[in-house]
């Protein structure tokens, strides 16, 4: 239950009054919120026999966020169920302690949204795209306008906003679509792929404005998008679904911790290097030219050592091998679940006495 | 005398001011509505596109007034020649409250062909709905204030005519105050006319574009069903089948107009379609139900339509 002093109960008020101007919900860095920024409840969407959403339950608190998912995971259908763009079939979905299917407009007031597909008519210019949606989110025509040129300019985009859309790059086209998403302040902001189309270069531009955008401005941000890689850099929590099951839900670093185990690397001879440390009564197995090594003190480290050694072994590399963010999706989902309670070791120094392996590149002796 | 710069002035440096947040009024759903509208009746005449998006409003505007306009140079012509000729040019004359719907009707269903599809086909197009929908605006919010804009653009190309019409015959006549007295009779019946028309076929303009983004096929439909079924009303009831053709006529927007139009300027109209035999109040019911259907199929559509 809100609390009467929250701003959501002030929200809820405007709607029914004539609504001049509402209170917005705080910015992420501000007072701290009483209720989670979305919560969704056993949701679920079907579209005929497809089910893109299957019972979904997850709480997202402000930060950034990445959404992650294979393609057709659901993050679209979930991201528009919030936005109020499309309805659930059942279960429901609150975004600022507000129904989504009741209070769609006054969610949107501050919500901005990025669509996955193209979204602009290109014989408009950027500048009459952007202050017109200001408009359409409630902003006076002259604070549109200085809004528009702000945030233009904000996303990189100069004297080339008078021009036609249909002449831009499709960098040029998704700062567009990111301005229009702040030109009205959010307090929330929904991107959907926003890498999507990008050169290398477009796409570390981009990232680094998400991620400006979520630690400078105070605007919360859910990033959805299939590239992990991509996410791993701006998010700090995750949210994985699979077939439009939630998979898991955690801070960014508990996603990629250490496992108990130790990867050694070698040129040729992974097979007699595991039955020698599996003699030495080590768990190892050969996987391609690496061996795996279960760690849990730091004696299997000497015994590595001294067997590569008297085998004569080339060395690449020793490294303690952490989760990886696609072991999500590799794995079942219970498998991932599992993995996450093993507690990791506390592997703290590299094994000093391999000089190769604090360089895994220049590793390979002879 | 140039002040002199002061030191800060001249070093003075360029703040990255950074983002800014926004804290100024939030005018909500009403005030996204209004500029709806605005847009849209803006957008229909190409006010704030490119030169190439104002060619055919305009082209086709300027057609619908000018028989109004060389009417009223004839009339003010006819001035020099006394009294008695600008009578008798009046009487004569094919230009009158009672004819220029009909006069222009074809203009209007060309501009209503060439530009209801701006509005729907254009968002549809390029994907912009999601952007509306995504917005502190509901689906029917947007549908209606497309619409409102649309039909309040018909009612400008049509009353701006007839006012030409209006100022023309009362300030060139001898008699102003008496021609006054004439001619504002007529205003309640151009008015009821211009909506009547304005609403029936901006809302059917606007159901048919509702539901392709492809612009080509919105022009056909619209021009289709402006025109095909008036004249299979009139095959059918040219071939003896008087029944059915006053259903067809009924189920023909132009001829719907033709007929309120007749009612409400007093027209005999057997004389011109002597195969029709309806009740007066039948042409008003037809074209409120024309007006009510078009608008509730166009609202379920963008409830419908996936964004």
């Amino acid at each position: 239950m809100p609390s009467p002093t929250s701003w959501s109960a002030t929200l809820g008020g405007a709607a029914r009054s004539p609504e001049r101007n509402p209170t917005p919900p705080p910015r992420r860095s501000g007072t701290l919120c009483p209720v989670p920024l979305i919560s969704v409840r056993s949701l679920t969407k079907r579209y005929g026999t497809v089910t893109a959403l299957d019972g979904l339950s997850v709480e997202i608190e402000a930060g950034i966020v990445g959404l992650v998912g294979s393609n057709g995971a659901g993050k679209s259908t979930l991201l528009k169920i919030l936005l109020g763009l499309i309805d659930a079939t059942s279960g429901d979905a609150s975004v600022f302690d507000l129904d989504v299917a009741s209070h769609g407009t006054d969610i949107r007031q501050f919500v901005g949204y990025m669509p996955e597909h193209d979204c602009l008519p290109p014989d408009a210019s950027a500048t009459d795209v952007v202050s017109h949606l200001a408009l359409m989110s409630g902003l006076p025509r002259t604070a549109a306008r200085e809004r528009t040129a702000e945030v233009l300019r904000h996303v990189g985009l100069y004297e080339e906003r008078y021009r036609a859309i249909g002449g831009y790059s499709t960098g040029m086209k998704q700062r567009v679509k990111l301005a229009q998403a702040l030109v009205h302040d959010p307090r929330l902001l929904l991107l959907d792929e926003p890498t999507n189309g990008l050169d290398p270069a477009g796409r570390d531009e981009m990232l680094e404005l998400v991620r400006r955008t979520g630690t400078e401005f105070g605007i919360a941000v859910i990033v959805a998008s299939h590239l992990l890689g991509e996410i791993e850099r701006v998010c700090d929590h995750l949210v994985a679904i699979e077939a439009g099951r939630l998979l898991r839900a955690a801070p960014l670093h508990a996603f990629t911790e250490r496992t108990g185990t130790l990867a050694v690397e070698v040129e040729e001879g992974s097979e007699a290097l595991a039955a020698r440390l599996t003699a030495a009564g080590l768990e190892a197995i050969a996987d391609g030219r690496a061996v795996l090594v279960a760690v849990a003190d730091e004696r299997p480290y000497d015994v590595v050592r001294d067997a590569i050694a008297e085998l004569g072994l080339p060395l690449v590399r020793i490294e303690p091998r952490r989760h990886r963010l696609e072991d999500l999706f590799r794995d079942g989902p219970g498998e991932a679940v599992a993995a996450d309670a093993e507690q990791p070791p506390p592997v703290t120094a590299a094994p000093a006495a391999d000089p190769p392996s604090a360089d895994p590149v220049s590793g390979a002796p002879g | 005398m140039t002040a002199p710069i002061s030191v800060e002035s001249a070093t003075g440096s360029i703040y990255d001011l950074g983002y800014r947040g926004y804290e100024g009024p939030r005018l909500g759903r009403a005030h996204a509505i209004r500029s709806l509208f605005t847009h849209s009746l803006r957008s229909t005449f190409g006010i704030g596109r490119g030169a190439r998006a104002k060619i055919a409003p305009l082209a086709l505007g300027a057609m619908a007034v000018v028989p109004a306009v060389a009417f009223v140079g004839i009339l003010a012509l006819a001035a020099r020649f006394g009294e008695g000729t600008s009578d008798l040019i009046e009487e004569s004359s094919p230009f009158g409250y009672h004819t220029y719907f009909g006069t222009m009707s074809t203009f209007v269903i060309l501009f209503c062909a060439a530009q209801a599809p701006e509005l729907f086909g254009r968002d549809q197009r390029h994907g912009v709905l999601s952007l509306y929908f995504a917005r502190a605006l509901r689906r029917s919010d947007y549908t209606l204030a497309r619409i409102a804009g649309f039909v309040t653009a018909l009612l400008i190309l049509q009353l701006f005519p007839q006012t030409v019409l209006f100022l023309g015959r009362v300030l060139l006549a001898p008699d102003v105050v008496a021609k006054i007295g004439d001619d504002v009779p007529s205003i309640p019946p151009i008015l009821i006319q211009g909506l009547l028309s304005s609403f029936l076929l901006g809302g059917l303009a606007m159901a048919v574009s509702a539901f392709t983004p492809r612009r080509a096929y919105a022009t056909a439909g619209i021009i289709a069903l402006f025109v095909i079924p008036g004249i299979v009303a009139g095959v059918v009831a040219g071939i003896g089948s008087t029944d059915i053709g006053n259903v067809l006529f009924l189920l023909s927007p132009t001829s719907v107009l033709d007929g309120t139009n007749a009612v409400l300027f007093d027209i005999d109209f057997a004389s011109e379609f002597f195969f029709i035999d309806l009740p007066d109040w039948s042409y008003f019911a037809a074209a409120i139900a024309g007006i009510v259907g078009s608008i509730a199929i166009t609202l379920r559509r963008f409830v419908k339509v996936t964004a």
